[in-house]
């Protein structure tokens, strides 16, 4: 037990010792560090607001109407709607009849003014039709299609075009936004190894000391990986909290506008907590591998 | 005083047995293809003072880099104290470190600290935690003669002063075997021999010592026994030898 605190506090004051000896050293790794933890946790949280704002466009987007043909009987209208609430892939279907499609129309004033200069409502009434997955509204489409009461020229509104789009442009952003932090990481990693290499040379009598009167490995290695932790985490807080800040700002600078961003209390944590933890592991790694050149030659 | 050496038996070299340190066919040739040492057999015993001796290049450095394990032989087997140590796995060097005190001619003093935290250094990382660490470190400073120097930092001391430093830091840990590297190299001859004589009243304390030198006046004034390499070789293995071979001007 005397002997565990005797290691640790002789790890902890020597990693309090490096950094402050080559404190212009550590600072800059520190900054650079917290660059790239920033870089990373904008990334993420750009990703995610970008991914919340398409979702919210999908969810819009899956609603399909199905035209009813004019000469339809009420009976098989009423038939088709139970099958179609009976399905389990649907949330919700309503009928408009011909006067409330016109109701609608007619808040258009060009469709209010052409509407009453023809006199009659060549409007069709349709079913309503909102499905829970995106991908299953082709589906609707095709069976809506070989329905015969549904109106044979134009059977169906929805833009299937959008639909895909969207879907591929959410995919590529999570992609490209994972491939970044990965690449990021991977950069900090080095940094913290090369960091670390400095401190490691600065010590290189005490290393080759400790190594010669008989310290085990991990003794040599445990005040740079508890140095690098340490820069790790001055550099996740200092750009957590800047991160956070700026997400605060963005928010605050959309709304009100057309894709308005919602603050996302839970994510933020999340992605804060991550960015510690990440931070400090980065920093443990990277002075893992700085110092293991030393401790093997 | 209970000195940490003079607990041991005073008594004079007693060939036990088994040697403290055997080489038995060994060989090293570094990457480079330099063949450093080329089959050679050594044996020394508890309580053995033995003088290394051969020009610059001979393989001296190289045979004490594989003694503490720095080095692996490329061929044959090197055993301390009945363990065999050439093929040993890196997790266990530590302890086998542990038995050696090791000084070399450029003393690795650690300048940013005192006197007496560079020797309690060797005590923190190896044994952290040890109670006592104050007056262990104040025992070996006195048995070098320099008990006064406590709070002195190394670049404050003479090259001399500097090796008892050095000679304080590898004892306070009681080690079985004393290995000095070239421990001389440095110093002007009186200092010199203030270290031999150090080393000497270390090895009068049961302590096995080898020294690695090229110091001729040392050699020849201590008469003990003294090892010769030669290109990689031992060519004279002598129980109370001279620097040179009488009779021939070069090793």
């Amino acid at each position: 037990m005397r002997q565990i605190a005797a290691s640790l506090w002789f790890a902890l004051h020597s990693a309090g010792q490096n950094f402050r000896r080559n404190l212009g050293v550590s600072l800059a790794g520190v900054f650079t560090m917290g660059l790239i933890i920033f870089l990373v946790g904008g990334g993420l949280l750009f990703t995610h607001s970008v991914d919340t704002v398409l979702q919210s466009q999908e969810q819009n987007a899956s609603h399909l109407k199905i035209y009813i043909s004019d000469n339809a009987s009420l009976a098989a209208i009423t038939n088709f709607e139970s099958r179609l609430k009976n399905d389990p892939r649907v949330i919700s279907v309503s009928f408009e009849n011909k006067d409330q499609a016109a109701q609608q129309a007619s808040q258009n004033p060009d469709i209010s003014q052409a509407l009453s200069v023809l006199g009659s409502n060549p409007l069709p009434a349709s079913l309503n039709l909102v499905v829970r997955k995106l991908t299953d509204l082709s589906q609707f489409n095709a069976m809506a299609a070989a329905t015969p009461i549904v109106d044979k020229t134009t059977p169906t509104d929805y833009n299937s075009d959008v639909i895909s789009k969207l879907n591929a442009v959410i995919t590529i952003i999570e992609w490209v936004g994972a491939i970044i932090a990965v690449i990021l990481m991977t950069i900090s990693i080095v940094i913290i190894m090369n960091t670390i290499r400095t401190a490691v040379y600065a010590r290189r009598t005490e290393i080759e000391i400790m190594k010669l009167v008989g310290a085990t490995d991990w003794f040599v290695r445990w005040p740079f990986i508890l140095e690098g932790m340490l820069g790790g985490l001055l550099a996740a807080i200092f750009s957590g909290a800047v991160v956070y800040a700026a997400y605060r700002v963005f928010v605050q600078a959309a709304q009100g506008h057309l894709l308005s961003v919602p603050f996302d209390g839970r994510y933020t944590v999340t992605l804060l907590v991550f960015l510690l933890i990440g931070g400090v592991a980065v920093g443990a790694f990277g002075s893992f591998l700085g110092v293991r050149r030393f401790l093997s030659a | 005083m209970s000195v940490a050496i003079a607990e041991r038996s005073a008594a004079p070299p007693q060939h036990a047995l088994r040697p403290v340190i055997s080489f038995h066919g060994v060989s090293k040739v570094y990457p480079n293809g330099t063949e450093a040492l080329r089959d050679v057999d050594l044996a020394i015993h508890q309580g053995d003072f033995c003088f290394l001796v051969g020009a610059s290049g001979a393989g001296k450095s190289t045979l004490v880099r594989l003694l503490i394990r720095d080095e692996a032989p490329s061929t044959g087997r090197i055993f301390v104290e009945g363990q065999e140590i050439s093929r040993m796995s890196r997790r266990k060097l530590p302890k086998l470190r542990r038995k050696f005190g090791i000084v070399f001619q450029d003393y690795k003093l650690l300048t940013r600290r005192t006197v007496a935290q560079n020797v309690a250094f060797a005590l923190q990382v190896t044994r952290p935690g040890q109670r006592h660490m104050r007056e262990k470190v104040e025992e070996v400073l006195w048995i070098v003669g320099l008990e006064d120097k406590l709070d002195t930092f190394p670049d404050e001391l003479s090259g001399g002063e500097q090796q008892r430093v050095a000679i304080a830091r590898a004892l306070v840990h009681r080690p079985r075997i004393f290995l000095a590297d070239e421990p001389t190299g440095n110093l002007d001859p009186d200092t010199s021999w203030g270290i031999v004589q150090l080393l000497l009243q270390i090895n009068h304390r049961g302590t096995t010592v080898l020294m690695a030198t090229h110091n001729r006046e040392v050699v020849d004034l201590v008469r003990r026994r003294v090892i010769a390499i030669e290109g990689g070789r031992v060519v004279r293995d002598e129980a109370e030898g001279q620097y040179l071979r009488e009779g021939t001007a070069t090793l």
